[in-house]
């Protein structure tokens, strides 16, 4: 058995030699490696452990940048040589890593942004008591993040999928003593082990339809015989689609994300902006095949007729987009309007997704990562100016105090907004409107238009209201800029948030889900004004309104003018349209009462009954049992003798 | 005569040997390197056995002696279980008088355990249990100043003389029925043989005897009191080395010598195997005393090796070694914390493991995989090993009732053991009162054995199928060549073969 242990791993080590791609498996266990000698070596140290992770994420990031102009670029997927994990009757599981376009961009994503966040963090919490702790939590949430987007099959992505939960459970609730934190970090894990039921529901649908789990296996079966799901196709997207509404937030799960803002700021930028939240949208793309199967219902749900999974999924997306858009539109929190930001851009990539455009919504992913990041990071750095003052109305004037900050927060700011031609944004965004038009749903590509007008507005509103006109507090007058730890990866990540969309991203992204996709002609920087003018005008159009609007409001502004003229839309924005006390005033009496039954049952019936009863027999039958052990040898032997004797005679009967 | 087939043996010999002989100039202050030298020795020698240096498949002695598949197999979890139990007496070297005499005790036993696995002959069987019993007397009784080290001896000695005592005269049985003791010739004529009253009676004896190594009920009585009295070092040699060669000797006549009586006693095997993992499991949950819980675990556990064997079925005997695999690497983590914890607290109650968890981290890691392990949770090797015997018994749950029956109680078996086994847990981490919380020193040769062992119990849990693999090899090897065919129908219709 050794033996043949030895010659696979002397196959598996003349592999690395001759596949680069499986590089892939150092990128996956770096971070690992990281965690695990933080956690068992250098844990005293809080240098060390710092030194450990970066170094261990900066190696990954490099790999991970050497794979995509190895493979990405070349247009070449392979999967390294996977290695059988379990067999257990039908369900093969192998160890298998997916290396193609879709992941080898998120990977030079995830370890990049993880490698900045990290440095940032050196100097964002400084002198913190659990800074090894922190790191050691943030190498292990990398090595999860990595290993969603490395897996190649539905049972290993769940498996990273819940090391991610658990890992930002940690991350959210790293300042534990803080009762806030603490919550917010349960509410998190809660919600989406919500999702994560349904996903589970949804692999074990698909495994049964299909005989596997392996994407490429499932793409094949389907390939083969479009209708192998049977009437179950829509129920097993939507069960999939649960896993991911429970990760990026989408209504009616959304609830969690802005709570968790309770985490430290790098966290949020990480976790919130760039990775685990993306991970959903990325679980969509990965397992798009699944959706492209022509959709069907059991025969009782005959009403939702031609609805298809992906319609849902649209909606949904749709409406978290503009719900999210309206709840920032009256936040204060600086961190808060981001969080809402957030929810709102990953409703458009949900929403891309839904229209059948699947490229648009990685690339969305793409440059949102990169511009989220920096507004996280930027917010951060005020906060740290500002003495942990969150309250964008107790800042103000800070455009000349914090210098690169505001710069490069800017830079994010247009990002997110979608200048055109400069930013990256405008290209994502313009690829999600055209896929909703292509996909033939009018009305979500007028929701698009309408988000992509408030965006700019309620980003804007911040920027004025936190960088300009007079200093509200002594701890706004006394800002100073943040150190070069903190403000050098602002500028590293603002690079991308101009520069992304002009290689070509988005014909990258397409040729991986469609392979006789071919460049548009006359492309480059004003390619969606040619070939899509529709859009590309109609989302300039809502920049230029937004803009104005906010501009008109907020310039000068020092206390906020829309609650008198919006009344009470404005209260319900500002208390996120009770969604919280609503699910509290629902759930929480409900969660009370059967609470209150299954105690009751487990008191009377499990414990007492059940617990109890089977406790007390079975210590009894020990205790007697123990009489018959004498320590007597004279009893021993007798028993002995006599057992020699019965086996004998029924041994020959 | 191919003396490379015994190899191993002969260089395990002259390892102990070399360790007495040193003894003798190495100054007592030195004899630490003693310690080190055996169990680098038995380390060379483990590396050398599983790599390159196993002996080709062949006999020796006329057929006394096999080199196979199965052979391989055990040789390497025997000279494992040697290793780690040599390293952990280096750090507890001043705590053993007569220490190099102790290790070349363990080693002299290791010596019995590869002859046991090779034995193809009931006289070199009986040879081999001699020596690893014999040397166990001593060992058990070694800590000479302690009555209750001493009264282990003594009991293991005359329960021990007295299961001798029933296997030779089984096998006189067998040989005045037979005419011969190898177990290929067995085979050849075991239809003949199996009518002959005279050749079943030898042949239960020779299985009481084996019934006494792996502690099976109603042979079982010794165990308790031997784990608890004996030093906590022997406790691990004999939990895992002495029983696991109690296991290869009763497969290798069960499925080599008389694959089709066997298959007639399933039954008989399945109730001694469910009557002893109950005993074990019910006879555990008053215990307070460690070493003694383990002795339980111990009747248990061989329990469940029962029921894969009663099962008469390749996934059967796979899984048996399987979870023997597993089961060594297991015990070995948890008796490396509590021979350290025993010999500093000099009791072995429960009280003295509290607030472990704070005290040695490394040590409240070993006990804890090693009881969860044992529980059979996942990723654990234990959970493997049982998940492979009771999906073995479970094949024939549904068209033979008994063993329904067995997999019921083997159910409730592993309910019951989460519970003791959780106490101990509790107690470690969650202690009734403030215990003392002095940081507990382990030393550089105790942590690389507890490391080898958990990684073990991780690998084996988390990556089975290399040992899975080899397990299936050893298993389907047991057939001898004359008798293949009908191993081969008893183990595809065992219920059928029943009367």
């Amino acid at each position: 058995m050794d033996a043949h242990a030895a010659q696979h791993a002397v196959a598996a080590s003349s592999a690395f030699s001759s596949r680069p791609e499986d590089l892939a498996w150092f990128i996956l266990l770096l971070p690992l490696i990281a965690a695990a000698g933080i956690a068992f070596g250098v844990r005293r140290s809080p240098f060390l452990s710092s030194t450990l992770s970066i170094s261990a994420t900066v190696t990954a990031f490099i790999l991970s940048v050497a794979l995509f102009l190895a493979f990405g670029l070349g247009g070449y997927a392979s999967s390294p040589s996977p290695f059988s994990w379990i067999h257990v009757g039908s369900l093969n599981v192998d160890l298998g890593l997916a290396v193609d376009r879709l992941s080898v961009l998120m990977l030079v994503i995830v370890t990049g942004v993880s490698a900045l966040v990290q440095i940032y963090s050196t100097a964002y919490l400084h002198g913190d008591p659990g800074l090894s702790r922190y790191f050691g939590s943030i190498s292990l949430f990398t090595f999860s993040m990595l290993g969603i987007v490395l897996a190649d099959n539905l049972v290993m992505m769940f498996v990273f999928w819940e090391l991610v939960g658990v890992s930002s459970y940690l991350l959210i609730g790293f300042w534990f003593e803080k009762p806030s934190a603490a919550d917010a970090a349960k509410k998190a894990f809660l919600t989406n082990r919500l999702g994560d039921f349904g996903f589970l529901l949804g692999i074990l649908v698909v495994w049964s339809a299909t005989g596997s789990v392996s994407f490429t296996e499932i793409g094949n079966a389907l390939g083969g015989n479009p209708t192998a799901l049977g009437g179950l196709a829509s129920i097993a997207g939507l069960l999939i689609f649960c896993g991911a509404m429970g990760k990026s937030a989408q209504f009616p799960l959304h609830v969690w994300l802005p709570d968790a803002m309770e985490g430290p700021t790098p966290v949020s930028a990480l976790i919130h902006a760039a990775t685990m939240v993306a991970a959903g949208v990325y679980m969509l793309c990965r397992s798009y095949v699944l959706f492209q199967a022509p959709g069907a219902w059991p025969a009782h749900l005959w009403f939702l007729g031609d609805i298809t999974a992906l319609d849902i999924i649209a909606i949904i997306g749709g409406f978290t987009a503009l719900l999210a858009a309206l709840i920032a539109f009256q936040q204060d929190d600086i961190k808060r309007i981001l969080a809402y930001s957030t929810l709102s851009q990953l409703g458009y990539m949900v929403m891309a997704v839904g229209c059948g455009g699947p490229d648009a919504a990685m690339y969305h992913l793409t440059t949102h990562a990169g511009f989220k990041a920096l507004l996280f990071l930027g917010a951060g750095a005020v906060i740290h100016a500002c003495h942990h003052e969150q309250d964008i109305w107790k800042m103000g004037g800070l455009w000349h105090r914090l210098p690169v900050t505001f710069r490069t927060f800017a830079i994010g700011t247009a990002a997110l907004a979608g200048v055109p031609i400069l930013t990256s944004g405008f290209y994502s965004k313009d690829a999600i409107l055209v896929a909703a038009l292509d996909g033939g749903h009018p009305v979500l590509f007028g929701l698009g238009v309408l988000v992509a007008a408030f965006t700019p507005f309620y980003m804007l509103r911040l920027v004025i209201v936190a960088f300009f006109g007079k200093p509200r507090t002594d701890a706004a007058r006394h800002a100073h800029e943040a150190p070069m730890a903190m403000t050098w990866p602002l500028i590293a990540l603002a690079i991308p948030s101009i520069a992304v969309a002009w290689f070509g991203l988005g014909d990258f992204l397409s040729a991986h889900f469609n392979p006789h996709f071919h460049a548009h002609e006359g492309g480059g920087l004003f390619g969606p004004f040619n070939h899509a003018p529709l859009a590309a005008v109609f989302g300039t159009g809502s920049l230029i309104f937004g803009v104005t609007a906010a501009f008109g409001i907020y310039w000068g502004a020092t206390t906020d003018p829309l609650p008198e003229r919006l009344g009470l839309l404005s209260r319900a924005m500002r208390n996120r349209f009770y969604f919280d006390e609503v699910y509290e005033a629902i759930f929480v009496p409900m969660h009370d009462m059967v609470g209150r039954l299954a105690a009751a049952v487990d008191r009377w019936v499990v414990s007492g009954l059940g617990i109890r009863g089977a406790h007390g027999s079975v210590e009894l039958a020990g205790r007697a049992l123990r009489l018959l052990q004498t320590g007597n040898l004279q009893t021993y032997t007798f028993l002995f003798a006599a057992g020699v004797a019965v086996v004998v005679f029924v041994a020959t009967k | 005569m191919n003396y490379s087939l015994l190899s191993l043996e002969i260089l395990v010999t002259l390892l102990g040997v070399t360790v007495l002989l040193a003894d003798l100039w190495i100054p007592a202050s030195a004899r630490k390197l003693l310690g080190y030298a055996a169990a680098t020795g038995a380390g060379v020698l483990l590396t050398y056995a599983i790599g390159s240096g196993a002996p080709a498949d062949g006999t020796a002695f006329g057929g006394m002696f096999v080199v196979d598949a199965l052979s391989n197999y055990f040789k390497g979890f025997f000279l494992l279980a040697a290793l780690v139990v040599l390293l952990l007496t280096v750090d507890l070297s001043d705590t053993i008088k007569g220490y190099a005499e102790y290790c070349a005790l363990i080693l002299f036993a290791t010596v019995g355990m590869l002859f046991a696995a090779s034995a193809n002959d009931f006289v070199l069987m009986f040879v081999a249990l001699e020596l690893i019993t014999v040397t166990f007397f001593v060992l058990v009784s070694y800590d000479r100043t302690r009555s209750g080290s001493l009264e282990a001896g003594v009991k293991y000695l005359i329960m021990g003389a007295l299961a001798s005592a029933f296997m030779v005269f089984g096998i006189a049985l067998i040989f005045g029925s037979a005419g011969t003791t190898n177990f290929y010739e067995i085979a050849a004529h075991q239809a003949e043989l199996g009518k002959s009253p005279v050749f079943l009676i030898g042949l239960a004896l020779t299985l009481v005897g084996l019934g006494f190594k792996v502690a099976a009920v109603p042979f079982q009585m010794w165990a308790p009191d031997v784990y608890q009295g004996a030093p906590p070092l022997t406790t691990a040699f004999l939990a895992t080395g002495s029983k696991a060669a109690g296991f290869a000797l009763l497969m290798r006549v069960a499925f080599s010598a008389v694959p089709e009586i066997t298959a007639h006693w399933s039954r008989l095997i399945l109730v001694i195997g469910v009557l002893t993992l109950l005993y074990g499991s019910l006879c555990a949950i008053p215990q307070r005393s460690v070493k003694r819980l383990m002795g339980y675990s111990s009747i248990a556990n061989a329990g469940y090796l029962l029921l894969g064997m009663a099962a008469v079925s390749l996934s059967g005997s796979t899984a048996v070694l399987t979870y023997l695999g597993g089961y060594i690497f297991t015990v070995l983590a948890g008796f490396a914390v509590i021979a350290v914890i025993s010999s500093r607290a000099g009791s072995d109650d429960v009280s003295v493991f509290a607030g472990l968890g704070q005290r040695s981290p490394i040590l409240a890691t070993g006990l804890t995989v090693s009881v969860v392990s044992l529980a059979g949770i996942p990723p654990m090797a234990g959970f493997f090993g049982k998940f492979l015997l009771l999906k073995a018994v479970a094949n024939h749950a549904g068209t033979e009732r008994f063993f329904l029956v067995a997999l019921l109680a083997a159910c409730v078996g592993v309910v019951i053991s989460l519970y003791y086994y959780f106490n101990v847990i509790r107690s470690m981490f969650w202690p009734k009162s403030v215990p003392d919380l002095t940081p507990i020193a382990v030393g550089g040769a105790t942590r690389l054995a507890l490391v080898l062992s958990i990684v073990g119990v991780f690998y084996i849990g988390i990556l089975p199928n290399s040992l899975v693999t080899g397990a299936r090899q050893a298993a389907a090897g047991l057939a001898p060549q004359s008798a293949v065919a009908g191993h081969a129908a008893a183990a595809s219709a065992p219920a059928a073969a029943h009367h």
